[in-house]
């Protein structure tokens, strides 16, 4: 049986991709994003070995303990409001990388903008930068 | 050896996201983007020197092999850090990761083999004699006013 401890869980949902089983259930609305692990009779430790945030443990089958469940509220893009991610799964990303990548180069805090929006600037600054080329005009 | 575009030669076909689906089974790395009237460019994986993904993937599916960053699909979990450590939002997951690979296995990217405006290329040095070809000929007309 699993045993989460729901400080540490990211809501990545890497155990539920990788349970031969289907033993941990994902539940997706627009904002919101839960997990439920059901208690399971199987002697398999893929979900342990391969949660990021080390959340999971192996005990011994109990059915009087409840199944756990964890839910994360999804955070909105700073710029189109789409709910992209979960809030410890970002956190993770802004402990993992090196400071100075965090901004780029107008300050923007891209790790709370969602993928769609940093194409978009991607997009928006190249053509600034061959329109700037075109006409040659000093920035 | 990365993809180089030249934006100025994108004519905003998309024929490079056609042929990146076929290659890739369905699912396209490459995506045109219009900006206004005034320019359509493919936004695609840059293979970062130090690429944020592979510092995000925890089981290592995400890794550098010279200058490509790779990815072994047997060892991705979905999990879905790459895509939210990519600050040019071009890694996507759908169960698992997929990104640019560079075709591998193929003489040369098909985004690049398909383009009919040889906006996109392999060849830096290329790339990089256009540039400067460009800059010395606006320099050359005094530059446009």
């Amino acid at each position: 049986m699993i045993k989460v401890d729901a400080s540490l869980c990211l809501g990545c949902l890497s155990c539920s991709n990788v349970c031969p089983s289907q033993n941990i259930v994902r539940t997706e609305t627009a904002g919101k994003r839960s997990v439920h692990w059901k208690r399971c009779k199987e002697e398999c430790d893929l979900c342990v070995e391969f949660c990021p945030a080390k959340a999971l443990t192996l005990v011994p089958f109990d059915e009087t303990v409840p199944e756990p469940d964890v839910s994360f509220d999804l955070v909105a893009c700073k710029i189109c409001g789409s709910r992209y991610a979960t809030e410890p799964m970002l956190r993770r990303i802004e402990s993992a990388l090196p400071a100075n990548v965090q901004k780029d180069s107008e300050g923007l805090e891209w790790i709370r903008v969602c993928p769609v929006c940093r194409r978009n600037i991607e997009a928006e600054r190249a053509t600034k930068q061959m329109v700037l080329g075109r006409s040659r005009k000093s920035p | 050896m990365p993809v180089y575009i030249d934006i100025s030669r994108c004519i905003g076909c998309r024929s490079c996201e056609v042929a990146c689906q076929r290659v890739h089974g369905g699912s396209g790395h490459i995506n045109v983007h219009f900006v206004g009237d005034s320019a359509s460019i493919p936004i695609f994986c840059h293979h970062c020197e130090e690429a944020n993904c592979t510092i995000a993937c925890f089981t290592g599916a995400l890794h550098k092999e010279g200058e490509r960053t790779a990815f072994d699909v047997e060892k991705c979990t979905g999990c879905g850090l790459c895509k939210l450590a990519c600050p040019f939002g071009v890694v996507w997951t759908n169960k698992i990761a997929h990104k640019c690979d560079l075709c591998e296995g193929r003489d040369a990217p098909t985004c690049v083999t398909t383009c009919p405006a040889n906006a996109l290329t392999t060849d830096f040095e290329l790339a990089s004699r256009r540039a400067r070809s460009r800059a010395a000929r606006a320099a050359a007309q005094g530059g446009r006013k």
